[in-house]
């Protein structure tokens, strides 16, 4: 079944005269438990690919469905319940709040669905010990290090199992080691719970953690790769190798 | 593009961000300019001479250049920060230093100096307005005309343009000391430093809570008798000023984000929004404003205090008039009474005369003084006495005693129960009596009382003390003559008669008219000017609080965008920003509003005969405005909101 079903997806900036077309024609399926990485150079559109398919931007044309819904024509307050009923994210500089301790963080979500507190308690625990922030749950944001402010993200992104979870390049701001712990974390629970996950990434390593990697050119999915039963080295290798021909400016 | 191109560009962005802050500046400008020119009035010569109205103006407008000026200032340090980034672009792109400058300079010229002009045209078409309120608030009734004045525009161009240089010169220090990667970097240091609570903060915490209550109990004793001699009470009211004034700074140090704290412990880790939006972010930013909140609070209790007691004396006039004199007036001697009533008989003004006689009596209080300040006067009084006969309504038994006409200083200062066991001393005689109570009410004038009460007692015990007299204590008249105008519309030409006769220069005669009149134009004039600056004080105080959220607002802008992309609404962002500010603005003004009632409950009666009416009404008035500021800062949150996705 598809988690996300988006079709001819446009999306333009600008007035009539002046008129940048960002996304031009987009077409992508994604289905329940997959890990999709979207690649593609700067400027090629792929945060804003992000974006719509998230709700956060509209499109200019086309319509998007997660777990069968349109929410395209949506307003500001169903579009805001949607978010915090079907969707999950995960940001490249944390966007964690300093005022708020570890824990209250990631019980965020719970706490606009009015889940009860015994409940949020034990799902903190079960998502907490599973990223391994269990032990820093009472301190602050600058209190902890980057990989633990980004596995507390992804906690808050995973808390009120949603449909689906953005991560906006959410290595990016990570050294390697914590990186790589980062992402193997996201792909055990990708593995473990099912879990839907589409990741903005420019970093091949990265997308090779991922099941199938989307390349974006210029507005439109370029080509698509899938792991299917390649190790993750081999995997590595074949994006590098897409990448190489995607690059160019003369392509 | 040129310099005037970015400067204009500069000038039309700012004055949407600003407008609060130009409004504050027309405000004062007009407010100081309508000061100085009633201070130039001619007709304020009139005024002059009684109570040095002019002079009263003339120091209140110095106080009101340095509100205006410190605030201009700091209100200057708030925006130059935020425009660091600017200047740190200007310096990129290859601008002098100087350059940069002159063109803060002329944009803030323009700005200002027309702000400047704004306000005094409006201080000119309000300070007829103001003169008017002055008039009718110390009783004169003069017509309100005023001619411009070139010597009060002079006054208020120097003054203000001073203040601009001194502005000028903060912005030369502060662009001529910063280089252009600190100057990116102003604003992204953040004001908080988020951390655990330590041991020490919540020592801290408790420790101002502590020091606000022990002032305030203090105070509440302050006048209770318990402290007498003047060095005593002075180091107490210094101790309480100094408790309160720290006790608040810690408050705001520490024991918000105390109690902030607990409640947030309580919900393990599980916080709403509105507690996201309000409790944490209070809990580390009013600690980071103490300072500024603590002066915010302590003028503005000030100032509420000083309003309160001023009312209070004004409020009262009435009450105190007739405590000082029962009648309308009040001569001493017999044949001066004749004289005034054969006059206003002249004039067909009718009168009714109360006369009563009155015997000063030595009398031992010792059974009904509570405070220690008894032993001083040996337990003694010297007490006017009158017989029940005089007095109409009262009927007392020959072993009883009335007490009337007491004041509350008197009684608090002496603790005086109003029940006990006194003792009326004649020359030999010596005879008990039993207090059964004390009225308000006083039944001879101040001359005979000097403030103390009379004793009114039965006829036969009168009768008795009248043949024991002490001479020596007796005054020049034995007999208290009242008039009353039953017609209240010719009070004022028995008052101008009582003048004419030459009665109000003397001693012992009173003038209740004269009295209410002279009362009223000092308090009257007091209040103005007090109440003018609370005024200003409150928009000032208001308008840096208002910039201090639009500040904080800016920095917390991405947590809205985080919250927004969560799913959180606008409406629900907005319902938690309502209570951060209901919280922000409403906890310094409910510890000023503490502070000033506690100030005004410990000393009031020193000022008049009643409390609250006047109280309660300055303290909504205040509240009303203060809210005002609240208002404005919930809507510039919600634009902020709305931008923030």
């Amino acid at each position: 079944m598809a988690i996300l079903e988006a079709t001819q997806i446009h999306k333009s900036y600008g007035n009539k005269f002046n008129k940048q077309e960002v996304l031009r024609g987009i077409d992508l399926r994604v289905e329940k438990g997959e890990f999709v990485s979207i690649m593609g150079a700067s400027g090629s559109g792929k945060t804003t690919l992000l974006n719509v398919l998230s709700s956060i931007d509209k499109v200019s044309l086309g319509s998007i469905k997660i777990e069968g819904k349109d929410f395209t024509g949506m307003k500001e307050k169903e579009l805001a319940e949607f978010r915090k009923q079907h969707l999950g994210f995960i940001f490249q500089d944390y966007n964690l709040l300093d005022t708020l301790t570890v824990k209250e963080n990631v019980l965020l979500p719970l706490s606009i669905m009015k889940v009860s507190k015994k409940e949020a308690d034990q799902k903190f625990q079960q998502i907490a010990s599973e990223l391994g922030i269990y032990e820093i749950a009472s301190k602050y944001p600058n209190e902890i290090s980057g990989g633990q402010k980004q596995r507390t993200s992804a906690a808050r992104a995973f808390i009120h199992d949603p449909s689906i979870i953005f991560a906006d390049e959410p290595t990016g701001a990570l050294d390697s080691k914590s990186a790589s712990d980062l992402l193997n974390k996201l792909s055990e629970l990708n593995r473990k719970i099912n879990a839907t996950i589409i990741m903005v990434t420019h970093d091949p390593v990265a997308a090779s953690y991922c099941s199938r990697v989307v390349f974006i050119k210029d507005g439109q999915i370029y080509t698509q790769l899938n792991k299917g039963e390649e190790t993750r080295q081999h995997f590595f290798n074949d994006i590098i190798r897409t990448q190489g021909v995607l690059g160019g400016v003369q392509a | 593009m040129n310099l005037n191109y970015i400067i204009f560009r500069n000038l039309k962005k700012n004055i949407k961000n600003y407008y609060l802050y130009v409004f504050a500046l027309i405000f004062s400008v007009a407010l100081y300019f309508s000061f100085v020119t009633l201070q130039y009035d001619p007709a304020m010569e009139e005024y002059k001479g009684s109570i040095k109205g002019a002079a009263a103006l003339g120091a209140s407008s110095v106080l009101l250049v340095a509100i205006v000026a410190v605030f201009l200032l700091y209100a200057n340090t708030i925006f130059i920060k935020r425009r660091s980034k600017e200047i740190g672009l200007f310096q990129l792109i290859g601008l002098t230093k100087g350059r940069i400058f002159r063109i803060l300079s002329s944009e803030n010229l323009i700005l200002y100096f027309s702000s400047i002009l704004i306000g005094i045209f409006l201080g000119f078409s309000f300070s007829r307005l103001i003169l008017m309120i002055l008039f009718k608030l110390v009783g004169l009734e003069a017509q309100a005309t005023l001619s411009f004045s070139s010597g009060a525009l002079r006054q208020t161009l120097i003054v203000f343009g001073c203040i601009y240089l001194l502005i000028m010169l903060m912005n030369y220090m502060f662009i001529k000391g910063q280089s252009i990667l600190s100057l990116f970097r102003v604003v992204s240091t953040a004001e908080i430093r988020v951390k655990r609570m330590s041991v020490l903060e919540i020592l801290i915490g408790l420790l101002g809570m502590v020091m606000i209550l022990a002032g305030y109990y203090v105070s509440s004793i302050l006048f209770s008798g318990k402290l007498t001699g003047t060095t005593e009470l002075f180091a107490t009211m210094i101790f309480i000023l100094g408790s309160v004034i720290i006790g608040t700074y810690l408050f705001y140090k520490g024991s918000v984000s105390f109690i902030f704290n607990a409640i947030r412990k309580s919900k393990g880790g599980y916080l709403s929004l509105n507690h996201v939006l309000s409790l944490s972010s209070i809990m580390f930013r009013m600690k980071s404003n103490a300072l500024l909140l603590t002066i915010i609070t302590t003028v503005s209790a000030l100032a509420i205090g000083l309003l309160s007691l001023s009312y209070i004396a004004y409020y009262s006039t009435e009450q105190s008039a007739r405590h000082s004199v029962p009648n309308h007036f009040s001569v001493l001697l017999p044949e001066d009474a004749a004289k005034f009533t054969q006059a206003l008989n002249g004039e067909n003004i009718e009168y009714t005369e109360t006369r009563r006689d009155v015997i000063q009596i030595e009398a031992d209080v010792a059974g009904i003084v509570g405070s220690d300040l008894g032993e001083e006067f040996g337990n003694t009084m010297i007490l006017p006495v009158v017989s029940d006969h005089q007095v109409e309504g009262v009927d007392v038994s020959p072993e009883e005693t009335l007490f009337t006409g007491s004041n509350n200083a008197l009684n608090q200062f002496m603790s005086l129960r109003s029940t006990g066991q006194i003792e009326l001393r004649g020359l030999t005689l010596s005879i008990p009596q039993q207090l059964v109570g004390v009225d308000k009410d006083a039944v001879v004038s101040q001359y005979f009382s000097l403030g103390l009460p009379t004793a009114i007692v039965d006829q036969s015990i009168y009768a008795q003390l009248a043949q024991d007299l002490d001479p020596k204590l007796q005054s020049k008249s034995s007999v208290y003559i009242g008039i009353d105008i039953p017609d209240a519309s010719m009070l004022g030409k028995a008052d101008a008669i009582f003048h004419d006769l030459g009665f109000s220069e003397q001693s012992g005669y009173m003038s209740q008219p004269a009295l209410i009149f002279d009362q009223k134009s000092s308090m009257g004039l007091i209040m103005f000017i007090v109440g003018f600056l609370g005024l200003t004080f409150l928009i000032t105080s208001g308008c840096i609080l208002y910039f201090k959220q639009m500040d904080e607002g800016e920095e917390e802008k991405p947590n809205y965008t985080i919250l927004r992309k969560l799913g959180f609404t606008q409406g629900n962002l907005l319902r938690g920003i309502q209570i951060k500010q209901l919280f922000n603005f409403g906890i310094p003004l409910i510890v000023g509003l503490l502070h000033s009632y506690f100030a005004v409950k410990s000393g009031w009666f020193l000022f008049g005969t009643e409390l609250w009416t006047p109280m309660v009404i300055v303290m909504l008035l205040y509240t009303a405005l203060y809210s005002i500021f609240g208002f404005l800062s919930v809507l510039y949150y919600k634009r902020l909101i709305k931008e923030s996705l």
